[in-house]
């Protein structure tokens, strides 16, 4: 059966460390947009931590939650591109094909989730940031819309190689650059075409729910509730 | 009959003849002002998107609020030419032309900003569906792809509209002028004689194009609002947003042609084809489509804050009582307020009157554009990533320069084309003056040998 | 065989002209009238008034009807992308494009009969007078057999020949 990627993060582990942005940030060649573009708000990363305070003092609560794209099945980020620069593969995955895109914007407007980022400037690294660039992963020129792609060059690398050792992908023979950066283990990676892996086994989990899903997205990212308080 | 058609042709075609100082001197200001909004646009493109002040999540802003705003404006010509023509108004004769103008010109400066909001205009062309090699199509679910059909398909019909009764003008011109002027309107007025085969095949065109222009201009800017309905982004997923846009559009549309009229009359000396009564006339729309937009706006937010779904009701308060209220009610005082004061008092709805509500009505319906677009993005449905918004000068001039582009085309075109539909005025003064010249004629009948 | 014609201040004395054109013999297919502004109250103007051009128009709007149908469901299917669930052949955005070149096909269809039927992509006015710009209606016959008869039918001290 094709694969089906999807994630789940276990709101219940993850500190708010930020060590998936760390990693997400190196794996796919993100662009260090600099102090003076942050403050105009267009930092871009791919995955963020959110964190919200709840109540007033003493009764303060903490709440973090990593959000990336959610290759949402009924994304709305995918018909409004007038180029299918943004569009859904068979395994699941919404694409960007950054050749295509000609920078219209709408995709990131659409997204309820606030996920997609615009390259307002060519990219640049800092010294000696530039040294640590992906091989793997392309650079984006100005213009054009970018986000998490579930790293899909370590997707692909996975099947191509599995291919070649004829061999199916086992749970665990794909980790994205956050889930495996993640010391708590609370973002977990994987097939949910496939019953026994982690990650369907936790979607399954009475905890689970999903970020705006009233919107009718379909978002395949699960969310496992918090049960501690911090 | 003769006489009144001297006058008519007199006056009319004395700006094309004849060229002041001052219009050299106007043409000079509002070029050099659009020159600057071009240099902006390539420092744009040459220095990156970023110097514009979108940002995260404030994706559309300044371009887009005029897009909306020009292709709003255009909805002045189609109103008043077309429905007008099907109703057998006689009041509109004087007018069409520029009207029509305006609808041309408002579209091609409206359809430029597509273009210049793109982080890679150079391929803006992949939205036209020819067979690439790169082996793929436009999106025809995108609504950006339904807006390149429709703004191609009214401007096609727009210009048409506007330029085919141009040609018996043309005809008139060519033989009234000289030398090189003489061969280009010759050029320009085709093979027009004036047969009565020529005028009916003439009206009938117009009759067919007037019929089909209508649901082209309404379903134009039903097509521009899709660009926001179609997104699941708090206070822009409405099901009103066609209708709302609509009226909206020819609300506008009626204001600028306005102010055109006004500018007309009183620069080129037209007291005696635009009256009084033409100015009260429009003004009354005018207030009529206040109204009409002031219904829309208070049926829209009466939803959001009694239906209290919280992501649009945090938008409805940001706009009302938030960072936005001075714009937002500036925007009522300018669209509703003031017009209706002026418009529905007899006495303050002479031409000064309208032209002012018009301007009010103007800086009004831009804010209201930008008020759709602006705060809705900054406030969708994470409040993590809420944001805000600042034009940078790139915005600005080049805002600025597509006011300076309207006139500078206006003024351009009222030098090489008549403003005034002359053959159209001719026929509505026919039904006045008949009765006089038969006695006239009589007489003349019986001397001649 | 030379052209007759004369000019007339009115749309009276044109009508009068007419008349006397047709008691002396000579039919409407060869009498011309220009004027610089339609005159629908008066008969002489009335002719040549049927047109197809409605029909022509509505051919082709649905020609572009055709067109559009075609276009947005054979590029859809060429290369079928999914987006955001909406199903490959999406009927409703198609509607929308189908309409827009709809009603493009019947504008254009109704302009190109108005150019091919009214002449006017002809280089040279085969008959024409620049008087008739100052409100002056001309009245002639373009292939006289007898210019006598025309001229005396015509009536007026100026009669021209083209």
């Amino acid at each position: 059966m094709a694969h089906r990627w999807g994630m789940a993060v276990d709101l219940d582990k993850c500190t708010g460390c930020g060590a998936c942005v760390t990693a997400c940030h190196a794996e796919n060649n993100i662009p260090i947009v600099g102090p003076a573009e942050a403050a105009r708000g267009r930092a871009m990363h791919w995955l963020r931590v959110e964190r919200y305070f709840e109540g007033e003092f003493p009764d303060v609560r903490v709440k973090f939650r990593p959000v990336m794209c959610q290759h949402c099945d009924a994304a709305p980020c995918e018909p409004v591109c007038p180029t299918y620069a943004s569009h859904h593969t068979d395994e699941g995955l919404n694409a960007q094909v950054y050749n295509r895109c000609i920078g219209t914007r709408y995709c990131a407007n659409a997204c309820p989730y606030n996920v997609r980022f615009f390259d307002f400037f060519n990219p640049q690294w800092p010294k000696p940031l530039h040294l640590q660039l992906n091989p793997d992963v392309s650079v984006r020129e100005v213009g054009v819309m970018e986000k998490c792609t579930f790293c899909v060059q370590r997707i692909n690398a996975a099947e191509i190689a599995a291919k070649a050792e004829k061999r199916e992908l086992k749970d665990g023979d794909v980790q994205t650059a956050c889930a495996q950066a993640c010391a708590a283990r609370a973002i977990v990676f994987g097939d949910l075409n496939d019953p026994e892996s982690e990650v369907a086994r936790l979607s399954r989990s009475p905890r689970a729910g999903h970020l705006l899903e009233d919107l009718g997205t379909l978002p395949k990212v699960a969310y496992l509730e918090r049960q501690t308080q911090v | 009959m003769s006489e009144a058609a001297r006058k008519i042709n007199d006056d009319l075609l004395r700006p094309l003849l004849r060229t002041s100082w001052r219009f050299y001197l106007l043409v000079a200001l509002l070029g050099s002002v659009v020159v600057a909004g071009l240099v902006a646009w390539v420092w744009q493109m040459w220095n990156g998107f970023g110097v514009a002040g979108l940002n995260n999540p404030v994706y559309w802003a300044f371009y887009i609020t005029n897009f909306v705003f020009w292709i709003g404006i255009s909805h002045a010509g189609t109103l008043i030419s077309a429905i007008l023509r099907l109703v057998n108004a006689g009041w509109r004769r004087p007018v069409t032309r520029c009207a029509e103008v305006i609808t041309a010109f408002a579209l091609m400066i409206g359809a430029m900003f597509p273009v210049i909001h793109l982080g890679r205009p150079w391929l803006a062309f992949w939205l036209i569906p020819y067979p690439s090699n790169r082996l793929i199509w436009p999106n025809f679910r995108s609504p950006l792809v339904w807006d390149f059909f429709a703004i191609s398909t009214y401007l096609t019909g727009s210009v048409l509209f506007l330029v085919l009764p141009m040609i018996p003008d043309f005809a008139l011109v060519r033989d009234r002028t000289t030398g090189t002027r003489r061969k280009i309107y010759g050029v320009l007025a085709l093979g027009w004689r004036g047969t009565p085969k020529q005028w009916h095949r003439l009206e009938s065109a117009m009759q067919i194009m007037a019929v089909a222009i209508i649901p082209v201009a309404v379903s134009v800017h039903t097509i521009v609002s899709f660009d926001f309905s179609m997104a699941p982004v708090p206070m822009w997923h409405s099901t009103m947003f066609g209708p709302y846009f609509v009226a909206g559009a020819i609300f506008s549309g009626i204001a600028g042609l306005i102010i055109a009229m006004a500018a007309l009359r009183k620069f080129l000396h037209l007291e005696d084809y635009l009256h009084p009564v033409h100015f009260q006339n429009l003004g009354k729309l005018l207030l009529m489509m206040s109204l009409l937009w002031a219904y829309f706006v208070f049926a829209e937010r009466l939803t959001v804050w009694f239906g209290n779904e919280s992501a649009e009701v945090q938008v409805l308060r940001v706009t009302q009582k938030g960072t936005f209220a001075p714009l937002y009610w500036t925007m009522v005082v300018c669209n509703f307020v003031v017009p209706f004061t002026i418009l529905s008092l007899r006495r303050l709805r002479t031409i000064s009157g309208c032209v002012i509500a018009s301007f009010c009505v103007c800086i009004g319906m831009w804010l209201e554009r930008f008020l759709i677009v602006v705060p809705s993005l900054g406030h969708k449905y994470l409040p993590y990533s809420w944001g805000t918004y600042r034009p940078r000068p790139v915005e600005i001039m080049i805002t600025i320069s597509t006011f300076a582009a309207m006139t500078l085309l206006y003024t351009l075109f009222s030098k090489f084309v008549p403003i005034i539909s002359i053959w159209e005025l001719k026929v509505g003064a026919q039904a006045v003056e008949e009765p006089v010249v038969q006695h006239a004629e009589h007489a003349i009948g019986e001397a001649r040998p | 065989m030379s052209s007759v014609y004369a000019l007339y201040p009115t749309a009276d004395a044109a009508q009068r002209a007419v008349n006397n054109l047709h008691a002396a013999g000579v039919p409407d297919e060869q009498i011309t009238i220009v004027s610089s502004e339609p005159f629908e109250e008066h008969e002489f103007a009335n002719r040549e008034k049927a047109t197809w051009m409605g029909w022509i128009a509505l051919a082709g709007a649905v020609l572009g009807l055709i067109t559009a149908t075609w276009l947005t469901s054979m590029t859809e299917l060429a290369w079928p992308l999914k987006t955001g669930n909406m199903p490959i052949v999406a009927w409703w955005p198609n509607l929308i494009v189908m309409f827009e070149l709809t009603m493009l096909g019947g504008i254009l269809a109704a302009v190109i009969t108005l150019l091919v039927t009214a002449q006017l992509v002809r280089r040279r006015p085969a008959f024409y007078d620049p008087a008739v710009s100052d409100g002056q209606i001309l009245v002639g016959v373009a292939a006289a057999g007898d210019p006598a008869t025309v001229e005396r039918a015509l009536g007026v001290a100026d009669v021209r020949r083209a």
